[in-house]
């Protein structure tokens, strides 16, 4: 089912982002964009190149400040408190950043060490194999990893945060079937578990098969939404999807 | 552990993992470790050197036979300047200026009027030296060490993920400082042996020996904040390296280099030669002694035949050569410390237009409050000349006394033509063992600490400056992110 517009809002949104308008210049990037994601909800945001995916993201970061509108993390104006906002928030990026010269283990144990939880080896080692990743590849520095491997060390990093928000960026690129088919199947977890998780993403039909609502983001702004639950015409979808990323 | 330490661990944690940094941190540990060895032994080596060559030489004097004093005036004696104790790790302008003199009557020798410039010889790399380790060396480290500490976080994308972990970008900076301040620290380690070691051994003052160390610190820990700036403002690591190698190579090479040259133009010393010829010139100018004509012996005499009443120089009651030898000397003194006094005034305005550009560069601040805390700057070696001409001036006019009153004025002329007054103007040898031996006296820690003083100022400038430079990249960064 397509929604034109009046995107029904979840209860108690733990992503919030009201009328949020960003410039660069003379270009819009973002345009009066409102969603709201509620806690056990994935929300799968699709796009063009250059739609505002991204931005949305970076905005939720902190990274970028809106010129106008409001954006809350957990209640957190990232804009104002962005290292607050970002202790609420696990991030995937696309392109994974790790050290190379450190183990998976090492890598995952130093960054929860920063984000302030010391999880022992075997609960990192849990969170691998709940990401896929081969236990013999572990003790190996990530300098030799495929950039798939690498996306499962961040997935795992993601997992353990056990933060109320979680943002992936592309986090299916690289992965192969199977291991995205797990990978759905972790985010499935964690939306179990309450986390609110926002997917920017070109994957239609991952998006389909994981998300409880997809959002169509053109001109800075959310121009179509669908329920997967509520059944959808997936073909349709695939056409709709390739309209709105050439509009 | 906070975040600022386990961040700084882990850097050190791919520092040891990375091999440029283990290969450039191992090199210049035994760099330093053989520069202290080397500076310690070539500083102990030398003073026993001089040491023996002080007493052959004092043996030497003493030793001489029944002679006319004259002639031990012309005999001459060699005094030998004693190295500091911290020489053994800043020898400073030691090996250019030398540290020997000849000392005898009507001259002024060695490096008084050599051509000695001061701004050449601060500019030239000095041996290799636990300080010339520090000043030189150790910022070129820092740099292969540091410069990507947040430029190639920025790269690779890690420097978002701490971020996004929460860590703000004063975290961040502070714990790239700690990190590499960790490394400076390390690199500073055999300095601080080899002058623990000199503190025990060679009874250097442990307040220098401190003062120095913090002078270090401090010099290292400008290199250490200028580089994580650097690396924080620098959009890639290797943008980071080449803006950082620009600096060494400016602040540490260029700079010092051009500031000698700068120095040698505002204040141009005369040569070697010049120098004689204007001292031949004004000594004539003076009196000549040889000069039966000459307006001022010629009063000389007349004011010695009227002090002592009599009317020829043979019925005064001293030898009338001696006296007019000590007249001689005392003129010619006056005329050699006029002339040194103007080298040293013209060093100093040299020193002074260096220092000056010291703004320009800390390693010039740097090196200057090292060798003046070791005391083995500039001022050190004028010490040494003025102390050896007082020596030369009291044993020569000694010599020209007893030339005055233990050889008769008769005896003094006839010597070359009646043995008998040749043999009694040869006088009895005790009287060259009655010269006090030459000791110099080094400068005192206190005026040693004025001497550094002007360097160190300098370098809180700096640090002031670069702490403001990264709370800047701090902003910056924050912003960036």
């Amino acid at each position: 089912m397509m929604i034109e517009s009046d995107p029904v809002a979840p209860p108690y949104p733990v992503i919030d982002l009201s009328a949020l308008t960003l410039r660069r210049g003379a270009r819009t990037v973002l345009a009066d964009l409102c969603l709201q994601v509620g806690p056990g909800e994935i929300y799968a945001l699709l796009g063009g190149n250059g739609a505002g995916k991204s931005t949305t993201l970076a905005v939720l970061l902190g990274f970028l400040a809106p010129d106008s509108g409001t954006a809350r993390v957990a209640g957190v104006d990232p804009a104002s408190a962005p290292d607050q906002a970002r202790r609420k928030i696990a991030y995937l990026p696309e392109s994974v950043a790790l050290y190379d010269q450190l183990t998976a283990h090492e890598n995952i144990a130093y960054f929860m060490a920063l984000a302030g939880s010391e999880p022992g080896p075997d609960i990192i080692d849990a969170a691998l194999d709940a990401a896929g990743l081969q236990s013999e590849a572990r003790t190996r520095r990530v300098g030799g990893y495929s950039k798939g491997m690498r996306q499962k060390v961040a997935i795992a990093m993601a997992v353990l945060r056990e933060v109320p928000v979680l943002l992936l960026d592309e986090p299916t690129s690289g992965l192969d079937p199977r291991a995205t088919a797990d990978f759905n199947a972790l985010l499935g977890r964690l939306k179990a578990r309450g986390t609110a998780i926002l997917m920017v993403t070109h994957d239609l039909l991952g998006a389909a098969d994981c998300a409880d609502r997809i959002g169509f983001l053109a001109g800075g702004r959310i121009v179509e939404e669908v329920r997967p639950a509520e059944g959808i015409d997936v073909m349709a979808l695939h056409h709709r999807y390739g309209e709105v990323a050439a509009a | 552990m906070s975040p600022i330490r386990l961040m700084a661990a882990n850097d050190w944690r791919l520092m040891a993992r990375s091999r440029v940094a283990q290969l450039a941190l191992l090199m210049l540990l035994a760099l330093a470790a053989v520069a202290a060895l080397t500076a310690i032994a070539h500083r102990d080596h030398s003073n026993d050197l001089r040491a023996r060559f002080q007493a052959q030489a004092d043996q030497d004097f003493d030793g001489q036979p029944a002679r006319h004093p004259h002639r031990m005036v012309h005999y001459g004696h060699f005094v030998f300047r004693p190295l500091p104790a911290l020489a053994g790790f800043d020898p400073g302008v030691d090996a250019f200026t030398g540290s020997t003199i000849f000392l005898e009557g009507h001259r002024q020798n060695s490096a008084n009027f050599g051509d000695v410039r001061q701004s050449s010889l601060l500019a030239r790399f000095g041996q290799l030296s636990p300080a010339f380790v520090l000043q030189v060396l150790a910022p070129l480290v820092l740099i292969f060490i540091g410069f990507g500490l947040i430029a190639a976080e920025r790269e690779r994308g890690t420097l978002r993920l701490l971020r996004v972990h929460g860590r703000s970008a004063g975290e961040v900076l502070r714990g790239k400082l700690l990190a590499l301040a960790g490394i400076a620290a390390v690199l500073l380690l055999p300095a601080c042996l080899a002058l623990a070691w000199l503190t025990v051994s060679a009874q250097a003052e442990p307040v220098a020996a401190v003062l120095l160390t913090i002078g270090y610190a401090g010099y290292l820990g400008l290199w250490v904040t200028g580089v994580v700036t650097v690396s924080a403002l620098t959009r890639s690591a290797r943008g980071a390296l080449m803006a950082l190698l620009g600096l060494w190579a400016v602040t540490t090479i260029l700079v010092p280099r051009i500031g000698s040259d700068v120095a040698l133009r505002m204040a141009p010393l005369p040569t070697r030669l010049e120098t004689d010829i204007a001292i031949q010139r004004d000594l004539h100018r003076i009196g000549d002694s040889h000069n039966p004509d000459d307006p001022h012996f010629a009063a000389f005499k007349a004011g010695l035949l009227a002090r002592y009443k009599v009317s020829r120089v043979e019925d005064l009651p001293l030898n009338y050569r001696g006296l007019v030898a000590m007249e001689g000397e005392r003129l010619t003194a006056g005329l050699f410390d006029r002339y040194a006094e103007a080298q040293f005034a013209r060093q100093r305005r040299q020193a002074e237009v260096v220092n000056g550009l010291a703004l320009l560069s800390p390693a010039v601040a740097v090196r200057s409050l090292s060798m003046a805390l070791a005391g083995t700057d500039l001022e050190g070696h004028r010490r040494f000349l003025r102390q050896a001409e007082a020596y030369r001036y009291t044993i020569v006019q000694g010599l020209n006394r007893l030339q005055a009153e233990a050889v008769t004025y008769v005896d003094d002329g006839n010597r070359n033509s009646d043995p008998e007054a040749a043999r009694r103007v040869r006088i009895d040898p005790r009287h060259w063992h009655d010269v006090p031996d030459f000791t110099y006296r080094s400068a005192g820690l206190g005026e040693r600490i004025r001497a550094a003083a002007p360097g160190a100022a300098v370098l809180a400038v700096w640090l002031v400056l670069a702490a403001g430079a990264l709370g800047l990249a701090a902003r910056r960064l924050g912003r960036d992110l």
